[in-house]
């Protein structure tokens, strides 16, 4: 007996925890949560059970964030240690992780449709359809009370406020939320047909943990996507994974935020382009004029129309003052088009008759022509031409034709 | 008409009038016509509110347009 150690409480459970630890090390437990109590140190104290047994079991607050989804009678999968808490002797389970066996079950079944239509060509690009580029009037099939139409809503009325947004509302979570999309998706298509065309649809939900994407998931929601006849851009609220709806859409953006920028031009960027229309327009016409000027001098300069040069250099002067205003003011003349045409009608006939000739130009006409030659492939080698220059004309014939 | 056509006639006729083939009374018709597509264009974009409304099924088949409001 002398021989034999005499353990104190304290050896004894301390012991009996190495034992315990070094034999067993890290282990998967499966069985069903019973008596959850989140400790304010945010420590979460449970029950794991099957039909025979129980064990207490602990996770504490620094492992990975507790799922919501686990609650009284959910059947998880734990993964963690077994051990002694010395202080009262007591046997626990200490967990490193839990998850809710259906998760994996979820993520096979995902794993599997996106296999099966992938294989079946849903989410082929060639399939995929262009999306306008002004789009006019967007669907939405998200719910009426979300963050993401909300969303939405904000960035059109800021980005492109031309538009007209068309809800067509659906639950977004919930074991009929797949449904409803299916039957909204569908109201928007025929609406669409019968009553006025959508340019395109944006279908989607705000942010959420993973299992309120599941509708999203949805083998029949997928299949109506590729169907569609109008484009469909997947707005779904999630930046790391995808969902199904995203692989099959026309376009896939990762927020609600960001599919709302992406499918609309900014009305600020139009509203330049049209400006910028306008001044090349101005330019054009304005090179046309000028052209013009040199007929009309050309014309002029028959006896019939000469004209004292006084009145032709008060003339010019205000051609060169109106072509100026013409070139620089496209903003202008958006305001006021009748004005604008007015004024062009006032250099038109103000145009001067002599200077374009007197600083080199010439016009040519083939020989007996009423219009002024503009193209050399309108001769040939031997054609009689007549060129009119500043003082006199020139008669000769065409020796060479080279075209630009 | 939408502003798509709008700016795709405006595009047209700009291009027109940068070519050298048309003839002057032609150019100036076109350049009007594009004045009038800018100002139209424009006043659009400035004025434009986004209109929202829902498309609800109270009866089978039966689409109905309902004023949506946000806020």
């Amino acid at each position: 007996m002398d021989e034999e150690h005499v353990y104190t409480v304290s050896e004894l459970n301390r012991t009996a925890r190495d034992i315990v630890e070094g034999g067993l090390g890290g282990v998967w437990v499966k069985g069903e949560v019973s008596e959850i109590s989140h400790a304010s140190s945010g420590h979460m104290y449970f029950t794991l059970k099957d039909a025979a047994a129980e064990v207490s079991a602990v996770r504490f607050r620094s492992r990975s964030p507790i799922l919501s989804a686990i609650e009284p009678g959910s059947v998880v999968l734990a993964f963690g240690k077994v051990t002694i808490y010395e202080p009262r002797g007591r046997y626990q389970f200490v967990a490193t992780l839990v998850q809710p066996v259906g998760a994996g079950v979820l993520q096979a079944a995902f794993e599997r449709l996106k296999q099966k239509l992938h294989a079946e060509g849903l989410f082929d690009p060639e399939h995929k359809k262009p999306i306008p580029a002004y789009p006019t009037r967007i669907g939405v099939v998200t719910s009426p009370t979300g963050a993401a139409l909300h969303d939405i809503v904000s960035v059109l009325s800021r980005r492109w406020p031309i538009a007209e947004l068309l809800l067509f509302p659906s639950s977004v979570q919930g074991d009929t939320a797949s449904e409803e999309l299916v039957a909204a998706l569908d109201r928007a298509i025929r609406f669409s047909q019968s009553e006025a065309p959508l340019d395109l649809i944006l279908i989607g939900r705000g942010g959420g943990a993973s299992e309120d994407l599941a509708p999203f998931n949805d083998e029949r929601l997928a299949r109506a996507v590729y169907a569609s006849p109008i484009p469909v851009v997947s707005a779904v609220g999630h930046e790391i994974d995808f969902t199904i709806t995203d692989f099959v859409a026309d376009l896939r953006a990762a927020t609600p935020t960001a599919a709302a920028e992406l499918v609309t031009p900014h009305a600020a960027d139009v509203a330049g382009r049209v400006t910028e229309c306008v001044d090349r327009a101005s330019r054009g016409l304005r090179g046309r004029l000028e052209e013009n000027e040199m007929l009309l001098k050309a014309s002029l300069r028959r006896p019939l129309f000469r004209t004292p040069s006084r009145l032709l250099e008060t003339a010019e002067q205000r051609l060169d003052v109106q072509a100026a205003t013409l070139a620089r003011a496209p903003r202008r003349a958006l305001e006021r088009p009748r004005e604008r045409l007015a004024r062009l009608d006032a250099i038109l006939r103000l145009s001067s008759p002599t200077r374009p000739l007197e600083r080199g130009f010439s016009i040519t006409y083939v020989d007996g022509a009423s219009r002024p030659l503009r193209d050399a492939r309108s001769v040939v080698p031997g054609t009689h031409i007549m060129t009119r220059v500043a003082k006199g004309r020139l008669m000769s014939s065409v020796e060479e034709v080279h075209e630009e | 008409m939408k502003i798509e056509e709008t700016l795709e006639k405006l595009e047209k006729i700009t291009s027109a009038l940068e070519r050298e083939d048309i003839p002057l009374d032609e150019a100036i018709a076109l350049f009007e016509q594009g004045l009038e597509l800018a100002a139209s264009a424009k006043k659009a974009l400035d004025e434009a509110r986004l209109k929202i409304s829902q498309v609800v099924e109270k009866a089978k088949g039966v689409l109905d347009l309902e004023p949506f409001d946000v806020s």
